[in-house]
C-alpha cells in the first residue's frame, strides 16, 4: 500500500504579493508528485485553507489538481483543520466533497451520547480511514471526550487515524504554549496516525498506538518557519517496505537565513556586517530571512539602511527578503511589546495573559479562557449569503447562548 | 447547656467540676461567660473528684466487693463528681477575637460550645477548606476555612500514625480546591489515589476540567501520559534522588558543562571530557543514570524505556507549571517509579516552579500568580535530618524560602521527629491526626503555632478522621472532623451534560 500525508497547506495565508501564490504553487507540486508515484490514496490531515470561505481563484485551483487526482482514480481523504472552518461549523470542504473531488473521513452519529466514529474503506487498498476535525481553540477535545473508542480499536485490517491536534506528549519545546490534547484520547491500536495542526515534522512508533506523524506545513507559513524549516513538505509512505516512511522536501525557494546580534553595534557595523554576511552568496531563487537582535550601541534601527541591504540582496538574485527586528532597540530603549506568531497564536496568548483578572464565581480562568476564545469564534461568524438578519442574530444569540451556557 | 462550675486551678489549668447529668470529653470546647465577654475554653484532662476521703471510698469499695453490699453513697452525685482541667483558648468581646490573658470569674458556670459562639469563625476571600469544628467528638455545624492563599504558601505539615485518614484529609483538601483559581497543587502521588482512576477520586468532581493527570502507565482517556525529555534534565535534578560521590558530581557537572542539553547522551555514549576522571568513576556514573533513568544502549542507539524519553515528552514539564499557573491541580502518578525516580521527577517539576516564580518575582508579576502547593508524601526522605546531612535539594530550599515566592509544601508524614526542627518549625500549619508515637508527638507539640504542651494526650486520642490545627493563620487550635471522601464526593456529582457534535455527520 502506497500512500501520500500532507497537511496544513493554508492557502491564501501570504498576503505579500511574492510570496501569495507559494502556498498554492506548494499545493500544486505536491498533487503532482503525488500522481507521478501513482499513489494509491492521498491523506490531507487539515488546514486546507487559510479561512473558511477562500477566494474562488484559488479555489479553483485546488478544484482543478483535485480533479486531476479523481481523473487518476486516486482518493483524497481529507478532515477540516481549525482554519477551515467556519463558527458557523461550515466549511468549503464540503463543497469538494459533494463535488465528488474528496471524501471527508469525520463520519458517524450520536448514540447514548457517546460519538461513534465510521471508517471510510478504501476501495482498493482495503485500508480503514477515519478521523477527527480540527477546532479552533481544541475545542474538539469535547468530541475526543466523548467517542467510543470501542468500535474503532476492535476493528481489524489497515486502519488510519487522521487528527488535527496538537498532542502534548509530543509538542516540541517552541510550541510549548500551543493548545494540546493527552494521547490518551486518540483511540489506540491504529496502523498510522496522519496528523495535522503542529507545523513540524515528527515521526514516532508509540507503543499500543502505531505511528504517529506530523508532515508539517506544505509551505512555512510565517517568518519564523521560513526561519526554522525553510521549506514544507509532506510524507509518502509504502507499507511494503521495511522503512515506511519517505519525508519528501517541497523546495520551491531555497533559504538564506541570517540572524545577527547587534548588541552594541552602531547602524553604520550593522550594515557592514550584514553586507559581509551576504557578499559574494548567490541568492537565485532564495528567501531571505533577517532577524536583528539586541541593542544598538548608538542610533535608531530605522537609522540603518535596510533600503541599501534590500538592494544588495536583490542584486544577489534574493527572490524575496524578510526581516524581523522586533527585538532589535536603539540606544535610547523604549520597550514596545510586538508579538511574533500568527494572528490565533497572539490572540491565544493576549487572552492568557489576561484571564483570571476579574473574579467570576465558579468560573475558572481555563473555562474563561475557552469561554472568551468561544465568544470571539462565535462574533466573528458574518452573515451569510440569503440569510435575514433576523435569522442572522438569532443564530448568533444561540451561539453565545451555548457557549455562555445560559 | 451548663456543663460544670469553675471551682479552682490556674491559668493555663482551670478547673472544673462537672455537673453529674452531662457528659464531657477530652477535647471539648466550653464557655465561661463574664462582664459581657465570653472566654473559650478546652478541656484537656479529666479526673475524679470526691468530697470522701481516699480511704473512706476504698472501704466502701471494699464493702461492695468483699460482702455484696448493696449499700450506696448518701446523695452522691454531690460526694463524687467528675473534675475537668480545662485550658483557655481565647476571649471573644465587643472588640473581636484575641488570645486570653485573664481567666474566667471564679464560681462561674461553664456551658458547652454553641454555633452563635462561633460567628468570628467565617469564610475568608481565599477559602481552605479542612473540616467541621468539633468539641470533643461532636461535630459542630461549623465549616472550618483558613485562608488558602496564606496557609498553603506557609507551607503545611500533616503528621498521622498509619491509618488515622492521612489519605481522606489530602482527598478531601484537594477535592475542595479543584475549583479555586487561588493556588494550584501538584500532587506526586505515590499511591496513584487520588486522581480515582479505580474508584471515587478528583476524576469525578463536577470541575473536574480543572484536574490534570499524569500517568506513565495506560492512561485512561484525557489523561496525559508522563513523558519526560532527557534533555530537560540538569544535574541539579538529581540532588536528594541519588547519591552521588564528590567526583561523581564533578563528572555530572563536566558532561553537562560540555555537551549541555546533549548530556546524558553523552555520559552514556562514553563521550570525552577535557577534564581526567578515574574511569570507574565515569563508569560507576553512566551505570547509575542508565538505571535510574531507564535507559539501555545498544547498536550505537540510545533506548528509552521508561518515562525519560529522547523524542517526547519535550513540553511536560512546562505544561504542568503553566496548569499549575491557571490554578489547577495536576496529579502525577509514580506509584511505577522506584524512590529516587519518583524524588528526580518531582525535583524536575519543583526545579522549574520555583524558578519560574522567582522570576515573576523579580518582573513583579508575583501577585497576579496563584499560590502553588506540592503535596510531598513520605516528606523526610527530602527533608529529612538524613536526606539533608547528603546536601540540600529542591524541597529543602522550598521549606526554607519558598514562601516568598508563593510556593509551599503540603508535606504529610508518619514521622515527623526525623525532620529537622527549623524546618518543621517553617511549616506555619499543621494538622495533626492520630499519633500514637510519644517522640513524633512531641516534635509537633514543639513547633506548633499554638501552644500545644497540655495535648499531648488529646494528640493521642484523637480517633480517624478528628484532626487538630494548629496554624499562624488561626485564631486558636481548632479541633475539627474531617468528612468522609466518599459522602464529600457523593454529594456533588453532578449529572451529565448534553453535548454537541454538530460538526460530525
Amino acid at each position: 500500500m502506497r500512500f501520500a500525508h500532507l497537511a496544513d497547506v493554508h492557502i491564501g495565508s501570504w498576503r505579500d504579493p511574492k510570496l501569495k501564490s507559494a502556498s498554492t504553487d506548494a499545493f500544486i507540486k505536491a498533487i503532482d508528485e503525488c500522481l507521478s508515484r501513482a499513489v494509491d490514496f492521498v491523506l490531507f490531515s487539515g488546514d486546507l485553507f487559510n479561512t473558511a470561505m477562500p477566494p474562488v481563484d484559488l479555489l479553483k485551483i485546488v478544484v482543478g489538481k483535485l480533479k486531476s487526482l479523481k481523473d487518476a482514480s486516486i482518493p483524497f481523504y481529507l478532515i477540516a483543520g481549525s482554519h477551515d472552518f467556519a463558527a458557523s461549523g461550515k466549511t468549503m470542504l464540503d463543497v469538494l466533497e459533494e463535488a465528488g473531488l474528496a471524501v471527508n473521513v469525520v463520519k458517524g452519529g450520536v448514540e447514548e451520547n457517546k460519538l461513534i466514529l465510521r471508517f471510510s474503506v478504501d476501495e482498493k487498498t482495503g485500508a480503514k480511514i477515519t478521523g477527527m476535525i480540527g477546532k479552533k481553540g481544541m475545542l474538539e477535545r469535547s468530541y475526543y471526550e466523548s467517542l467510543d473508542k470501542t468500535n474503532l480499536e476492535d476493528e481489524t485490517g489497515f486502519k488510519i487515524f487522521m487528527f488535527h491536534t496538537a498532542l502534548s506528549e509530543f509538542k516540541p519545546k517552541e510550541l510549548e504554549q500551543m493548545d494540546a490534547a493527552p494521547l490518551s484520547l486518540l483511540p489506540k491500536c491504529f496502523d498510522y496516525y496522519a496528523g495535522g495542526h503542529v507545523h513540524y515534522i515528527f515521526d514516532k512508533n508509540e507503543e499500543g498506538y502505531g505511528r504517529i506523524v506530523y508532515p508539517g506545513p506544505l509551505f512555512p507559513c510565517n517568518f519564523k518557519e521560513i526561519e526554522d524549516l525553510g521549506h514544507g513538505g509532506l510524507y509518502f509512505i509504502d507499507t511494503e517496505k521495511d522503512e515506511w516512511l519517505e519525508y519528501f522536501p517541497l523546495e520551491l525557494y531555497a533559504s538564506f537565513k541570517i540572524k545577527l546580534d547587534c548588541a552594541g553595534m552602531n547602524p553604520n557595523q550593522v550594515e557592514d556586517e550584514l553586507l559581509s554576511l551576504v557578499n559574494g552568496k548567490d541568492l537565485s531563487n532564495h528567501i531571505v530571512t533577517m532577524r536583528l537582535v539586541g541593542r544598538l550601541s548608538s542610533g535608531k534601527p530605522s537609522d540603518i539602511d535596510f533600503n541599501m541591504i534590500h538592494s544588495t540582496l536583490d542584486s544577489a538574485g534574493a527572490y524575496f527578503v524578510m526581516r524581523n527586528t522586533t527585538k532589535l532597540t536603539g540606544e535610547d530603549f523604549e520597550e514596545v511589546k510586538v508579538e511574533q506568531g500568527s494572528v490565533d497564536e497572539v490572540e491565544g496568548k493576549l487572552i492568557r495573559e489576561h484571564v483570571g483578572q476579574v473574579s467570576v464565581e465558579n468560573l475558572t480562568p481555563e473555562d474563561e479562557r475557552i469561554m472568551t476564545e468561544g465568544m470571539m469564534g462565535a462574533l466573528s461568524q458574518e452573515k451569510r449569503e440569503g440569510e435575514t438578519k433576523t435569522d442572522y442574530e438569532k443564530r448568533l444569540k444561540e451561539e453565545i447562548d451555548r457557549i455562555l451556557k445560559l | 447547656m451548663v456543663k460544670g462550675q469553675i471551682v479552682g486551678g490556674e491559668f493555663s489549668k482551670i478547673l472544673v467540676r462537672q455537673k453529674s447529668d452531662v457528659d464531657v470529653e477530652l477535647g471539648e470546647l466550653m464557655i465561661a461567660e463574664s462582664s459581657g465577654k465570653k472566654i473559650m475554653m478546652q478541656v484537656y484532662d479529666l479526673l475524679f473528684g470526691s468530697q470522701i476521703s481516699q480511704q473512706n471510698l476504698e472501704l466502701v469499695s471494699g464493702l461492695q466487693l468483699e460482702d455484696g453490699s448493696d449499700e450506696n453513697f448518701f446523695d452522691s452525685e454531690l460526694r463524687n463528681y467528675n473534675l475537668a482541667l480545662l485550658k483557655s483558648l481565647i476571649t471573644v468581646d465587643s472588640s473581636g477575637v484575641k488570645i486570653s490573658k485573664s481567666m474566667p470569674s471564679f464560681f462561674s458556670k461553664v456551658r458547652e460550645v454553641e454555633k452563635d459562639d462561633l460567628k468570628f469563625i467565617t469564610r475568608p476571600k481565599n477559602p481552605f477548606f479542612v473540616g467541621n469544628l468539633r468539641s470533643g467528638s461532636k461535630v459542630l455545624d461549623v465549616p472550618v476555612y483558613l485562608d488558602g492563599k496564606s496557609v498553603l504558601s506557609h507551607h503545611v505539615l500533616v503528621p498521622a500514625t498509619t491509618g488515622r485518614g492521612k489519605s481522606n484529609l489530602t482527598s478531601c483538601i484537594l477535592w475542595d480546591n479543584v475549583d479555586k483559581s487561588y493556588a494550584g497543587v501538584l500532587v506526586l502521588d505515590p499511591h496513584d489515589e487520588y486522581y480515582g482512576r479505580d474508584g471515587l477520586g478528583l476524576k469525578d468532581h463536577p470541575s473536574s476540567g480543572s484536574v490534570v493527570y499524569y500517568t506513565p502507565r495506560n492512561p485512561p482517556v484525557g489523561a496525559m501520559s508522563l513523558k519526560i525529555n532527557i534533555r530537560n534534565l540538569k544535574p541539579q535534578h538529581f540532588d536528594g534522588a541519588v547519591d552521588w560521590s564528590m567526583p561523581q558530581k564533578d563528572a555530572l557537572s563536566f558532561y553537562y558543562k560540555k555537551y549541555g542539553r546533549e548530556w546524558i547522551e553523552a555520559i552514556v555514549m562514553e563521550k570525552p571530557l577535557d577534564n581526567l576522571f578515574n574511569e570507574a568513576t565515569l563508569a560507576v556514573v553512566k551505570r547509575k543514570v542508565m538505571g535510574l533513568l531507564d535507559l539501555s544502549f545498544s547498536n550505537f542507539r540510545l533506548g528509552c524505556n521508561g518515562v525519560f524519553d529522547l523524542s517526547a515528552g519535550e513540553t511536560t514539564i512546562g505544561d504542568i507549571v503553566r496548569e499549575l499557573e491557571l490554578g489547577k491541580i495536576v496529579v502525577v502518578d509514580t506509584s511505577n517509579f522506584g524512590g529516587s525516580v519518583e524524588i528526580l521527577v518531582g525535583s524536575l517539576i519543583a526545579s522549574e516552579i520555583l524558578s519560574r516564580y522567582r522570576y515573576y518575582k523579580f518582573k513583579g508579576e508575583l501577585d497576579d500568580k496563584p499560590v502553588i502547593s506540592i503535596v510531598l508524601e513520605e516528606a523526610p526522605r527530602v527533608l529529612g535530618k538524613e536526606a539533608l546531612e547528603r546536601g540540600p535539594n529542591i524541597f529543602s530550599t522550598i521549606a526554607r524560602e519558598g514562601r516568598k515566592f508563593k510556593v509551599g509544601l503540603f508535606a504529610i508524614t508518619q514521622l515527623p521527629s526525623l525532620i529537622p526542627r527549623q524546618i518543621l518549625a517553617n511549616m506555619n500549619t499543621k494538622i495533626i491526626l492520630g499519633i500514637e508515637m510519644a517522640p513524633e508527638r512531641q516534635a509537633i507539640i514543639e513547633s506548633a503555632a499554638q501552644d500545644l504542651s497540655n495535648d499531648n494526650r488529646t494528640i493521642a486520642s484523637l480517633d480517624k478522621g478528628e484532626a487538630i490545627i494548629t496554624s499562624n493563620f488561626a485564631k486558636f487550635a481548632m479541633p475539627i472532623k474531617i468528612p468522609l471522601f466518599s459522602d464529600l464526593v457523593k454529594k456533588q456529582i453532578s449529572e451529565s451534560v448534553k453535548k454537541d457534535f454538530s460538526a460530525i455527520r
